[in-house]
């Protein structure tokens, strides 16, 4: 066994054991529920970076959302990870909404700004960033703050990366059939709060699915979070 | 209730539920800042996770709700299956950001039973485009097509290959050049199975011995030596 196998591993499967007695206790049928299967309304799709944690961020619970995190939330078209999480996610659970998120400080997008090689695989995944970056130079060049910068192509980024998802066959036929709706927004690691960049389809056509499929099943109540800092555990509740 | 009333109610469904999110998120900040004001001015200094998590995107699975970590310690991929294609620039991208840039000590493939990606390689379906993916898990199942064919009971059955498969990912893992020139040099990352069970909540650590698996994929696969250029 290698060294580095101590203390931060068991405290992580320790501190597992201490939630799943939490959630047992405070709803003992939380867990078998959860394993007759699940019904998400929400797709989130994200970047892979440690601080965008989103079923935590937005205060939601396992069950409410399905998630596909890659470095700098890059919607390529051919990418077939992502394109079979978007698939199995719209056509067979049918998410009601997709949301792509973005964040300021994204190394991704402070990568594609610099000119440096990275290195390894990176260089070619981030392209797509890169790209972007080229087409927005004018713009992009007038911002002076480096922070800035990495904020407006991250904004740039969501907003390509919601077309490509509208212009996705199963999530296109999704909108006209149901009322899929597509959001872009960007999480600001700063003050941890989400912004709604409002490049998806909110105008999109109403759905055709009565309220009553819609209704969706979250167990209500107060939930604790344990969390473990340097310094030892504490629960948080919200 | 007539179609105009129908549509108005659902519209009006959509975005309540948007609302939801949206208020649930800006509590989440208050009780953060409640416990800490800095907290989200330390996080925007940057980013020093420990752990690489490798999941399902499964709903029921949230990486940091079922380690019990906060924002900031734990780098998250989540796929269908949690599978690390060789040729998939996604996955490989995200582990390599992790090793060679965050240098995380520990990293993590956690799969979970009734795994609807494992369900789904072990039913004939044509998925389409899920096809190729899903197509990694009946490669593992041919892998392991002795041991699963002897397990009569399908539940069983189903159970053995979510755990073969995060087996099989773990070793996909250590084959990649970042994970055995970091190892070499530093002593991690070091490599974790774990099965989540829906059932009750518990992580399973399926305790991959990281050295012999490492030792037994380099005679073959042994990427040690860097590359002129290289960053790692």
């Amino acid at each position: 066994m290698g060294s580095q196998r101590g203390d931060a591993f068991e405290y992580a499967l320790k501190s597992n054991e201490a939630w799943a007695n939490y959630k047992g206790h405070q709803n003992p049928a939380f867990f078998e529920k959860l394993a007759t299967g699940q019904t998400p309304s929400i797709l989130w799709l994200g970047c892979s970076d440690s601080r965008v944690p989103e079923t935590t961020l937005l205060g939601l619970q396992p069950g409410d959302v399905f998630v596909h995190r890659n470095i700098a939330n890059i919607i390529s078209p051919t990418d077939i990870n992502s394109n079979a999480v978007i698939e199995y996610a719209v056509a067979h659970l049918k998410v009601s909404h997709i949301v792509l998120c973005g964040h300021t400080c994204c190394g991704g997008a402070g990568a594609a700004l610099g000119d440096a090689r990275v290195g390894g695989v990176i260089d070619a995944w981030i392209t797509p960033l890169r790209a972007l970056r080229k087409a927005n130079e004018d713009e992009l060049t007038n911002i002076k703050d480096g922070g800035q910068k990495a904020v407006r192509l991250a904004e740039l980024n969501v907003e390509a990366g919601v077309k490509t998802l509208l212009s996705n066959f199963v999530v296109e036929e999704a909108v006209k059939e149901r009322g899929l709706k597509v959001h872009g927004v960007v999480y600001d690691v700063a003050c941890g709060k989400v912004r709604n960049l409002n490049c998806g389809n909110a105008g999109g056509l109403p759905g055709t699915k009565s309220a009553a499929q819609e209704e969706v099943e979250i167990v209500k109540g107060n939930h604790a979070m344990l969390v473990f800092g340097g310094d030892g555990a504490r629960m948080s509740i919200r | 209730m007539d179609a105009k009333g129908r549509q108005h109610s659902v519209s009006h469904f959509l975005r309540e539920n948007q609302d939801r999110i949206f208020a649930n998120n800006r509590a989440w900040v208050a009780s953060k800042v409640k416990e800490d004001s800095g907290f989200f001015e330390k996080l925007s200094s940057g980013q020093h996770p420990d752990y690489l998590y490798i999941g399902c995107a499964d709903s029921r699975v949230p990486a940091n709700e079922i380690m019990g970590l906060d924002a900031g310690e734990v780098f998250v991929h989540r796929n269908i299956a949690n599978l690390v294609p060789n040729t998939d620039l996604n996955v490989m991208s995200v582990i390599e950001y992790a090793v060679v840039h965050l240098h995380v000590k520990h990293i993590v493939v956690c799969g979970h039973y009734n795994c609807g990606g494992v369900q789904a390689a072990l039913s004939h379906t044509d998925m389409g485009i899920l096809n190729p993916w899903l197509r990694n898990i009946r490669d593992v199942y041919r892998l392991y097509e002795k041991e699963l064919d002897e397990i009569q009971d399908l539940a069983e059955k189903n159970k053995r290959l979510v755990e073969l498969n995060v087996l099989e990912q773990c070793r996909n893992v250590i084959k990649t050049a970042a994970v055995q020139q970091s190892y070499q040099k530093n002593e991690y990352p070091i490599v974790h199975g774990w099965v989540f069970d829906l059932k009750d909540g518990l992580l399973k650590d399926l305790e991959i011995d990281f050295e012999n698996v490492l030792k037994s994929i380099q005679k073959i696969y042994n990427l040690e030596a860097g590359r002129k250029g290289s960053t790692a």
